[in-house]
C-alpha cells in the first residue's frame, strides 16, 4: 500500500516533469508563448506527487512497514517516532527522495514566483533547467535507487534500525534537511544562469532577480555545515568538530562559490561588471553540489559518510559531467560576446577589494577540491593510495581564511569605483584602533602564536567596522524617520549582520583549534582530579534504559555542573556507541568522552574518560545562529526598495550619482 | 529554435576589442573538468587498494595475543610460510563486515595448496564488541584485541581507519598494505606480485 503510493507519488512526478520538458520545448522551438504559459502547471503537479511519496515514506516509517526495505533496514519497532520520521534521510534511498522533494519545492516556487513571465523565453530556459535536474533525479528513484523497494523474501518481524549515531541526537533532524535545503537550492540560479547564457541576455536583472534564491540556499548551507559540525562534535567522541573529510568539504566547496557570488553579483549590479564571472561561479556552485554529491554518495572516497555502493555514482558522474559541458561549452560558446565593456577602475575600491575576494574564495575552493580529488587522481595514476589530512589543507586554508579576513574588513568601508584619498583614513581609524586594542589585550592576557594572534586582531578589525557600519545605518535610519531596528535590515545592513557571525567563527574556530588540550583521566568512584583549571569530579555509573537504547553513563561533576558521558548500545546492537558529554561556556568547552566503558560496570567501578578543554567553542554555533539571522535580514528589503535595474552598462555618471553614503549602500 | 540572440544592447558596439578570454578559459576549465570526470569514472568504488607503507620490505612487526574467540593464543611468527593477510578491523566499521565474506572466499580458495592465512587484529577499545562482531558474522580466522598502550598493533602497523590491512610473505617481510575493505582479487593480484618479485629476485641472487 505504501509503496504503492510512493510509486505512483514519483512516477506522476517523473511523468509531470517530463510533459513539463516537452510542452516548453515546444513553445521554445514553435515561438510560441501559448505553451510556456500552460507549462507553468508541470511544477505543481512534480511538486505534488513527491509530496505523495514522502508522505507514503513517512506513513511508511511511522507505522514501521518493513515490506519496504529501506524502512527494514533503516527502521525498527523500538526506533522513536522522531527518529522514525528522521529516518527517511538516514540512507541513501531516502535522501535522494528528500533531495527530489526540496528541488521540486524550489522550482514550484520559482514557477509561481515567475508566473507573469512565464512566456519570457529566460524563464522558459530556466523552468526547463530545472526540470530537467528533477527528472534525473526521478529516474534514480524508479531506477537504481528506489525507495520504495519490496523487502526480498518474507516481510522481516523487525527492522535493523538507524546507524546508532543517527539516532542520538536532535540536530539529526535538522542538519541533512538544512544542508539539502542549501545544496538543492542553487539549482534555480543556475537554471537562470543556463537561461541568460543561451538566450544571450545577460544584463537585465536576471542575476538579481534570483539573487535571493541563492540568498536562501547560503543561508540554508551555512546553518547546515554548521549544525553538521555540531552535531559531529557532540556525537562522535573524538572531541572534534570539523576533519576535512570529503563529506564536509562535499559542503564546504558549493558554499565557497556561493559566497563568492553573492559579492560579486553586487558588483554586477552596481557596475555591471563581472558578468561572465558571475555565471561561471554559479555553474562551478551548482555542479560543485553533484559532485560533492557524488564523492559522498558513490562510495569512491573513504569517508565516515560513505555508504554502501550503488548504482547512484555513474549516475551522478553523468549529471556533474553533463553540467560542467553544458556551462563550459555555453560560457565558451558566448562569453566574449557577453563580456562587460567596462573594467574595474581602481584596485582601491569596493568592486576591487571583491574581487579580490573572489579571487581568494576561488584559491580556497580550489584547494579544497584538490585536497578532496588528489588521492583519487593519484591513485588513477600511480596506483597508490594517500591520505590528504589536515595538514595539507591547514597550510593553504589558513593564510586564504586570514587574507578572507583582512578583505572582510577594507571591502564595507571602500566607496564604489574609487576611493578618494583619506575615506578610507576617516572610515577605518576607530576599527583600526580597536583592533590594535585587542591585539594588545590578548598579547597582555597571554595569548600566543603568530596564527591566533593574527586571526584575533584581523576578527576585531572586521567585526568593528561591520559595527560602525550598522551603528551609522541606525543613525541614517532614524535621521529618516523610520526607527533604528532598519539600521540591521536589508542587503547590507544583514550582510554586516552575517559578518559578524562569521567573525565568530573564525574567531571560535581559531581559539579551539589553537588552544585545546587533551588528556586521559582515570577515576575511582568519588575521586576529584583537577585538568587545565577545571575541577572534575567521579560519582558513580548509572544505567540509563529506554525501550531502543540501552546505556551506561558515568555520571560526573564538572566544576560544578552534572554531566553524565557514556556508552549506549542500540536495539539490542552489540556494538556500543560513544555518547560524550559537554559542558560549554562562552569561555572554553570541557568534552567529555568515554572512551572503553565496561560492558557492565559494577558500582565500585572506576572510568577512564577522555578529556579535551577547548576554549571559545561555543562561539563557533553562536556565530552560525547570527550568521543565519543576518541573512534572514538580508532577504527582508530594505529601506530604499531595489529597482531591477537594467544594469548592463556601465554609466560612469550614473556610478558618480550613486556614491551615496556608505551607511546605505550595499 | 528562435531565441533572442545576439549581444544584449550596449554590449557589442561597446566593446571594441574582441578578445576570446572567455573561450579560452572555458575550454581550459573543460579540459580540466573532462580530465577528472575520466579519472572518476574509471575509479572502481573502493574494494580497498594498495597502498604505500614504510614498512614495506621489512620485517613485519610481531603480532601475538589470545584469540578472541577460542581463546588460543596466536601468533603472526607461528604462521611463517604462508602469505598472512593481517586484517586490521573495528566492530563498527561498515567495509569492515562487507570484507569478511571475500577473506573467507580468499582463505577458501586457497585451503588445498594451505599457501595463505589471516589474523584480525581487533581495534575497537571494547574487546566485548570485537568478539560480538566475529561471531555475528561467523568469522573463522583467529583475531587479537588490539593491546593497549605501547604494546599497540595497530600503533606499530600505523593503522588509523579501518579496515586497513597488511599482507605479510611467508619471509616474514611485509608485502603490501591495502587501504578499505578487501576483495579476492586484490588478495590474489597482490599474492601473485609477490611471488613474481619473490621469485625475479631469487632468480637474481642465485
Amino acid at each position: 500500500m505504501n509503496a504503492a503510493l510512493g510509486h505512483a507519488g514519483v512516477l506522476l512526478a517523473l511523468l509531470a516533469a517530463c510533459a513539463g520538458i516537452v510542452t516548453i520545448s515546444a513553445g521554445l522551438v514553435t515561438g510560441r508563448s501559448a505553451p510556456l504559459e500552460r507549462a507553468r502547471v508541470y511544477p505543481y503537479l512534480v511538486l505534488g506527487g513527491l509530496v505523495v511519496a514522502t508522505v507514503a515514506m513517512e506513513r511508511a516509517l511511522v507505522t514501521h512497514d518493513f515490506s519496504i526495505a529501506f524502512v527494514a533496514h533503516d527502521n525498527s519497532r523500538e526506533t522513536p517516532l522522531l527518529y522514525s520520521v528522521t529516518g527517511m534521510w538516514s540512507a541513501l534511498q531516502g535522501s535522494i527522495l528528500l533531495w527530489a522533494l526540496v528541488l521540486a519545492g524550489y522550482v514550484a516556487f520559482a514557477a509561481h514566483r515567475f508566473r507573469r513571465r512565464a512566456a519570457d523565453p529566460v524563464v522558459a530556459w530556466a523552468l526547463l533547467v530545472c526540470l530537467v535536474v528533477a527528472t534525473f533525479f526521478l529516474a534514480l528513484m524508479l531506477g537504481p535507487s528506489d525507495p520504495f523497494a519490496a523487502t526480498p523474501g518474507a516481510v522481516p518481524a523487525d527492522g535493523t534500525g538507524p546507524n546508532a549515531l543517527l539516532q542520538d541526537n536532535l540536530l539529526i533532524a535538522f542538519h541533512p534537511v538544512f544542508l539539502y535545503l542549501g545544496l538543492v537550492g542553487f539549482t534555480v540560479p543556475f537554471g537562470f544562469a543556463i537561461a541568460s547564457l543561451v538566450t544571450g541576455r545577460v544584463g537585465e536583472g536576471w542575476l538579481s532577480e534570483t539573487r535571493r534564491f541563492t540568498l536562501f540556499a547560503w543561508a540554508f548551507l551555512t546553518v547546515g555545515i554548521v549544525l553538521g559540525a555540531w552535531w559531529s562534535y557532540q556525537e562522535l567522541g573524538w572531541g572534534g568538530f570539523w576533519g576535512w573529510d570529503p563529506v564536509e568539504n562535499a559542503a564546504l566547496l558549493p558554499w565557497l562559490t556561493g559566497t563568492a557570488y553573492l559579492h560579486s553579483a553586487m558588483v554586477q549590479e552596481r557596475r555591471g561588471l563581472l558578468r561572465v564571472w558571475n555565471l561561471s561561479l554559479l555553474v562551478a556552485t551548482f555542479s560543485l553540489t553533484i559532485l560533492g554529491t557524488f564523492l559522498t554518495r558513490s562510495g569512491i572516497t573513504q569517508s565516515v559518510h560513505s555508504f554502501s555502493s550503488s548504482g547512484v555514482g555513474p549516475a551522478l558522474l553523468g549529471l556533474f559531467a553533463a553540467a560542467v559541458t553544458a556551462g563550459v561549452g555555453l560560457i565558451g560558446w558566448r562569453g566574449d560576446r557577453l563580456r562587460s565593456p567596462g573594467s574595474i577602475d581602481s584596485p582601491v575600491s569596493r568592486e576591487g577589494a571583491f574581487l579580490v575576494n573572489n579571487l581568494l574564495f576561488a584559491a580556497f575552493a580550489a584547494v579544497v577540491l584538490l585536497g578532496t580529488v588528489f588521492p583519487l587522481v593519484l591513485q588513477a595514476l600511480d596506483n597508490q593510495a594517500l591520505s590528504i589530512g589536515r595538514p595539507f589543507f591547514d597550510a593553504f586554508t589558513v593564510p586564504i581564511g586570514l587574507a578572507l579576513l583582512f578583505f572582510m574588513s577594507v571591502a564595507p568601508a571602500l566607496p564604489w569605483r574609487k576611493a578618494a584619498p583619506g575615506v578610507l583614513r576617516a572610515r577605518l581609524a576607530v576599527p583600526a584602533w580597536i583592533a590594535a586594542l585587542v591585539l594588545v589585550g590578548c598579547v597582555a592576557g597571554g595569548v600566543r602564536g603568530l596564527t591566533p594572534l593574527v586571526a584575533f586582531t584581523l576578527g576585531a578589525f572586521a567585526a568593528s567596522v561591520a559595527g560602525r557600519q550598522l551603528v551609522l545605518a541606525a543613525r541614517a535610519s532614524r535621521r529618516h524617520g523610520t526607527g533604528a531596528w532598519r539600521g540591521v535590515v536589508g542587503r547590507a545592513n544583514g550582510g554586516m549582520v552575517v559578518h559578524i557571525g562569521i567573525v565568530l567563527i573564525a574567531v571560535g574556530l581559531t581559539a579551539a583549534t589553537s588552544y585545546a588540550h587533551s588528556t586521559e583521566l582515570a577515576f575511582r568512584p568519588g575521586q576529584t582530579l583537577r585538568f587545565d583549571g577545571h575541577v572534575l569530579t567521579f560519582e558513580h555509573w548509572s544505567r540509563v534504559v529506554t525501550p531502543s537504547e540501552v546505556a551506561y553513563t558515568a555520571v560526573f561533576r564538572v566544576d560544578g555542573g552534572r554531566f553524565a558521558p557514556g556508552i549506549g548500545s542500540f536495539n539490542g546492537s552489540a556494538e556500543g556507541t560513544d555518547i560524550p558529554a559537554v559542558d560549554s561556556s562562552l569561555v572554553d568547552d570541557v568534552y567529555l568522552s568515554v572512551g572503553n566503558a565496561p560492558s557492565s560496570p559494577r558500582p565500585g567501578q572506576g572510568v577512564t574518560v577522555d578529556v579535551y578543554v577547548q576554549p571559545l567553542v561555543l562561539w563557533l554555533w553562536v556565530g552560525g545562529a547570527v550568521t543565519a539571522a543576518g541573512a534572514v535580514l538580508a532577504a527582508i528589503p530594505g529601506r530604499r526598495r531595489r529597482p531591477t535595474d537594467p544594469s548592463s552598462v556601465a554609466l560612469p555618471e550614473l556610478a558618480d550619482v550613486r556614491r551615496v553614503p556608505a551607511a546605505s549602500t550595499a | 529554435m528562435r531565441l533572442r540572440t545576439g549581444a544584449p544592447a550596449g554590449v557589442a558596439d561597446g566593446a571594441p576589442r574582441r578578445t576570446h578570454r572567455a573561450r579560452n578559459s572555458a575550454l581550459a576549465v573543460g579540459a580540466l573538468a573532462a580530465v577528472l570526470v575520466a579519472v572518476l569514472a574509471t575509479r572502481s568504488v573502493p574494494p580497498g587498494s594498495a597502498a604505500y607503507t614504510p614498512l614495506g620490505g621489512k620485517p613485519a612487526p610481531p603480532i601475538s595475543g589470545t584469540s578472541l574467540v577460542g581463546g588460543r593464543h596466536v601468533s603472526l611468527a607461528a604462521l611463517r610460510g604462508r602469505y598472512v593477510l593481517v586484517d586490521f578491523f573495528a566492530s563498527w566499521c561498515v567495509p569492515c563486515q562487507e570484507e569478511v565474506p571475500q577473506i573467507e572466499r580468499f582463505l577458501f580458495e586457497h585451503r588445498a595448496r594451505h599457501d595463505v592465512a589471516a589474523l584480525g587484529v581487533d581495534i575497537d577499545e571494547n574487546a566485548a564488541d570485537g568478539r560480538a562482531f566475529l561471531e555475528q558474522y561467523g568469522v573463522t580466522w583467529p583475531s587479537i584485541e588490539d593491546p593497549s598502550g605501547a604494546a599497540s598493533v595497530s600503533l606499530a602497523y600505523s593503522v588509523v581507519d579501518p579496515p586497513e590491512s597488511y599482507l605479510v610473505a611467508p619471509d616474514g617481510t611485509v608485502v603490501a598494505k591495502i587501504v578499505g575493505g578487501v576483495t579476492v582479487s586484490i588478495l590474489d593480484h597482490l599474492v601473485a606480485q609477490a611471488r613474481a618479485v619473490a621469485g625475479l629476485s631469487g632468480a637474481r641472487s642465485r
